[in-house]
């Protein structure tokens, strides 16, 4: 597949040539409400609000996939449900390398076993322009993840390199689109050394947090720390808040519960996110609570991230080192490198 | 099957839900195509002695009213309490705070303040003199939220009430967090159902809806010291709604 | 990917099924006889759930309590929240949306020609009548079968007939107890436990299948404990939170087992690394 070197208003014409067709194009724009810099993927209506040189966004691409809230089905009270499946399609400018790799995680997870059509059907519609990152984020451990760059999932990998992108073609979609770039060029050995280096670079520098193992080692250490005393020490001042899952790119957990319209005829069936840390996620009836101390809770997200869900996504880590959790976690508790690295200090993985 | 008819009060408060039953506006409509409202005094002159179902607005503060709202329990099915007043007390509570009402009183009303039908007394909750058997939170309430409850309650189901923080619908929202400026938001306490109003506006969450029913104090007042903010500051946010209502610090 | 699975099935969509038959066993359970209105069979294994809707309402996980040999499905619904108590103003003729089955159910082939202990609490029996309706139907392939039940209390005592029509079968005994004492009960009064050393097959070599609510769990087992039971030889069936049943929305995992994709049945044994199990 090829490799293009698009200059920046090469790039921009083509940008507000997508916005004019008849596609949906996101892209990650400045948020309007924050004083600082701050991110995150909404509608663009031209490419000059682009902002590729972006740190993080505050919520990962996974709401285009799986919403906040949606409907799986309409029905009439007490009778005949029909499905609802969100066909539109649209173009997403802008994804980072680790949320990239969280999306192919959960288009993995969505399609196993039993295929789930409502993301599947989504995913299929989504063209994804990913880009390596040029500005890395406050609390970003991508490099201690191995999620700093990405090899697949993309339809096209754009890299800054100064005074224009790098361009890689990932699937067909992906070819087909950047044919339509008019002024784009093949890539010369010299972009692509450059392309390299930056690449080359992020490996290391997207590390505001260094990890004390492999990644791969992750499984097998948390198979010795289930007693370990981190859990009680970090969750003491745990809010249950919740904002370690909302944020997190490979967070998928949801609720579904069921709406009437005010004829009490008709309604939805609607499915949102959930979270496990918050209190009642294992509730039965009975007011029975399978995890009902916070550290419990909070012990289990980081389990599902280094041993659970790697089960399912053939031993591929569940966190991808973006560093959301951190950054919204008010007490600061939420970081898994450093919850990972304290258990590293009693235990030695295998 | 003849419409569930729906009586609407209220006690000391400001209103301010009820204005928000007004404000559905093509929504009344609805509403009033599936229940027929007997007595509702911000809307219509009728009064009625049976209902099925009583919506109670505000807080109990007088003797008189404990009389009345125990009149209202007797004849009615189904007693929902409607906004923080009728909830927790809401902000009435605050003069719960000092311990003599007749100092409140004078400090409120100046001389006027030995009328009889100012006569005060400890403000509660309505729950806390009859029982209540569904919640509506917020001040004020929040109309969608309000239409699901009375929807769901009108088809024979329990509705949901959330019992986790704000932080939920606010991160969803994609919010910037009020503590990055510095703001004591009280989101991560306070149980959800908004939309996350307050922070969605750039406005720190002041616990309208109260507590959620496990609320992780010891946490709130750890974190003032990393934010290099004090206890006494937090509880000065606490005591708006929070007053002598769950866990007080 | 292959064919199966890339077709636009929406696993979330259920399916409707007339109620043919429903009546209270009590004063909180309700039993009932689900046909499927296209005619299909569910095609469930003993052990087994279905998710049960009603729209507007809601979706929860229930046991399918009938053999996999008969037409139709039956089910046992305990009125305890929104939907089981929307349930209970049902009647024959009305519908229920159902998804499923789901879960792994019991292992029938390895059970053959064991002998068989079911221990249940409560509607813990509900579940395990599947299997006991099944093994009884196919007396020859098993050895000896046991049923203890233990209720709270007297009126809450379920499936009292088919109870009886059991221990009329030769080789199946079914011994039954309440925790609180009540003029017209003459059995025995204790919690299920209390029926363990009255067993007379030599639980060792049975297999035990145990179903009850989560607090039983910790009694019953300690009780086969003490008997020198082995884990292999010992069935739980465990309850959770369910939304989905399908493996996706997070809520009844139990450490990195997904209740609704491996259990709900589980060998003890293999719950050894599962600390949230019981
Ligand atoms: C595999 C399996 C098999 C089962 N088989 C049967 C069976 O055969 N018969 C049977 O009667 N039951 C069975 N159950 C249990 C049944 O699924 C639950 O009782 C059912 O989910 C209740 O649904 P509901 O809508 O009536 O209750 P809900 O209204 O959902 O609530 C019931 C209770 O659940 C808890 N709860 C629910 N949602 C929340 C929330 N958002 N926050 C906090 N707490 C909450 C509360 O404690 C509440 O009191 C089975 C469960 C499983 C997992
Ligand atoms: S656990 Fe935290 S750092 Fe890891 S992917 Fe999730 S939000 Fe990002
Ligand atoms: S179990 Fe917890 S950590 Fe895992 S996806 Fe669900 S919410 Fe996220
Ligand atoms: S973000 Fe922090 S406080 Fe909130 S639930 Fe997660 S760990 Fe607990
Ligand atoms: S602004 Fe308030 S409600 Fe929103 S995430 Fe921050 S603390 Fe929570
Ligand atoms: S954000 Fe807080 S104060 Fe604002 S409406 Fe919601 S609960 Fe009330
Ligand atoms: S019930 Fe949803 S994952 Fe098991």
């Amino acid at each position: 597949m090829s490799i293009k070197k698009l200059s920046k208003d090469v790039f921009k014409s083509f940008v507000d040539a997508l916005i004019a067709s008849d596609q949906q194009v996101i892209g990650v724009k400045e948020k309007v409400q924050a004083k600082g810099n701050r991110f995150a993927f909404d509608n663009l209506q031209s490419a000059d609000q682009l902002r590729l040189d972006y740190d993080i966004t505050l919520l990962p691409p996974k709401k285009y996939m799986l919403p906040q809230d949606e409907t799986l089905l309409t029905f009439k009270v007490a009778g005949e449900s029909k499905s609802k499946i969100d066909n539109s399609k649209l173009i997403l400018i802008g994804v980072h390398p680790y949320d990239m790799i969280a999306i192919n995680q959960m288009d993995e997870l969505f399609s196993q076993d039993q295929q789930d059509n409502h993301y599947m059907t989504r995913r299929k519609n989504i063209t994804i322009i990913a880009c390596d990152v040029a500005t890395p984020s406050k609390n970003v451990f991508a490099s201690s993840m191995g999620t700093a760059t990405v090899e697949s999932g993309f339809d096209i990998l754009l890299t800054d390199i100064g005074d224009a992108y790098v361009a890689q073609a990932g699937t067909d979609k992906g070819e087909k689109l950047l044919a339509k770039a008019s002024g784009a060029v093949n890539a010369s050995d010299d972009d692509l050394a450059k392309r390299k280096a930056i690449q080359d670079k992020n490996k290391d520098a997207l590390n505001k947090h260094k990890l004390n193992c492999k990644p791969s080692d992750l499984p097998g250490l948390l198979e010795k720390a289930y007693d370990h005393p981190v859990w009680e020490e970090k969750a003491k001042t745990c809010y249950s808040c919740g904002s370690c899952n909302t944020t997190c790119p490979t967070c998928y957990c949801f609720d579904v519960q069921d709406q009437v319209n005010w004829d009490l005829k008709t309604g939805q069936r609607e499915r949102s996110w959930d979270g496990c840390l918050l209190e009642n996620f294992a509730n039965v009836a009975g007011d029975h609570n399978f995890r009902k101390p916070r550290e419990a809770r909070f012990r289990h997200r980081l389990y599902r991230k280094g041993k659970y869900v790697p089960t399912k996504i053939g031993g591929q880590i569940a966190c991808v080192g973006c560093g959301r959790c951190i950054n919204g976690c008010i007490p600061d508790i939420a970081n898994p490198v450093a919850v990972y690295n304290r258990i590293l200090e009693d235990i030695k993985p295998d | 099957m003849s419409k569930p008819r729906v009586a609407i009060f209220d006690f000391a408060c400001c209103e301010g839900c009820q204005l928000q039953i007004v404000n559905l506006e093509e929504e009344i409509l609805d509403l009033i195509s599936v229940v027929d409202v007997v007595e509702w005094r911000e809307a219509m002159s009728e009064q009625s002695e049976e209902y099925d179902i009583a919506i109670i607005e505000g807080s109990i503060t007088r003797p008189e009213d404990e009389e009345r709202i125990k009149d209202i329990r007797s004849k009615a099915k189904v007693l929902i309490a409607i906004g923080a007043c009728a909830t927790m007390g809401g902000l009435n509570k605050l003069k719960n705070n000092f311990q003599d009402l007749e100092e409140v009183k004078k400090c409120v009303y100046k001389d006027s303040a030995s009328m009889p039908h100012l006569e005060t007394s400890m403000t509660k909750a309505v729950d806390e003199v009859v029982p209540v058997d569904f919640k509506v939170h917020g001040c004020p309430i929040e109309k969608e939220d309000f239409a699901r409850i009375i929807r769901s309650l009108l088809l024979g189901k329990t509705p949901e009430v959330p019992n986790y923080p704000v932080c939920v619908e606010c991160k969803k929202k994609e919010n910037v967090c009020r503590w990055e400026y510095g703001e004591i938001c009280l989101g991560p306490i306070i149980r959800a159902g908004c939309g996350a109003k307050c922070p969605s506006a750039s406005y720190r969450c002041f616990g309208c809806r109260g507590y959620v029913d496990n609320p992780n104090v010891d946490a709130a007042v750890d974190v003032m010291d990393k934010y290099g903010l004090t206890v006494d500051q937090l509880k000065s946010k606490m005591v708006l709604f929070g007053s002598k209502q769950g866990p007080t610090l | 990917m292959c064919d199966c699975c890339s077709s636009e099935k929406d696993i979330y969509l259920p399916e409707l099924a007339t109620i043919t038959k429903a009546e209270m066993m009590n004063q909180t359970e309700m039993f009932m006889h689900l046909e499927f209105d296209s005619g299909k069979e569910l095609g469930h294994q003993a052990g087994q759930f279905v998710e049960v809707s009603i729209a507007g309402i809601g979706e929860a996980p229930i046991s399918v309590s009938s053999s996999p040999q008969q037409k139709g499905f039956e089910m046992v619904i305990r009125n305890v929240g929104r939907l089981t108590n929307a349930i209970h103003g049902l009647k024959a003729g009305d519908k229920l949306g159902i998804r499923g089955p789901y879960g792994s159910g019991y292992p029938v082939d390895e059970l053959k020609g064991k002998d068989l202990v079911f221990i249940c609490g409560g509607i813990g029996l509900v579940p395990q009548r599947s299997l006991i309706n099944y093994v009884v139907s196919n007396k020859d392939e098993y050895g000896k079968i046991v049923i203890l039940q233990g209720t709270k209390e007297y009126e809450q005592r379920i499936y009292t007939e088919d109870l009886k029509k059991w221990d009329d079968i030769d080789g199946v005994t079914v011994l039954e107890t309440i925790d609180v004492a009540h003029d017209s009960w003459k059995g025995n009064v204790g919690v299920v436990t209390t029926l363990i050393p009255k067993i007379e097959v030599d639980l060792t070599a049975a297999m035990n299948l145990v179903c009850g609510p989560p607090i039983m769990y910790k009694f019953v087992l300690m009780a086969l404990q003490e008997k020198k039971v082995s884990h292999d030889n010992i069935f739980v069936n465990l309850e959770r939170r369910m939304k989905c049943g399908v493996g996706k929305c997070g809520h009844c995992q139990m450490n990195d087992q997904y209740v609704c994709q491996t259990g709900p049945v589980y060998r003890y044994s293999e719950l050894a690394s599962v600390p949230e199990a019981i």
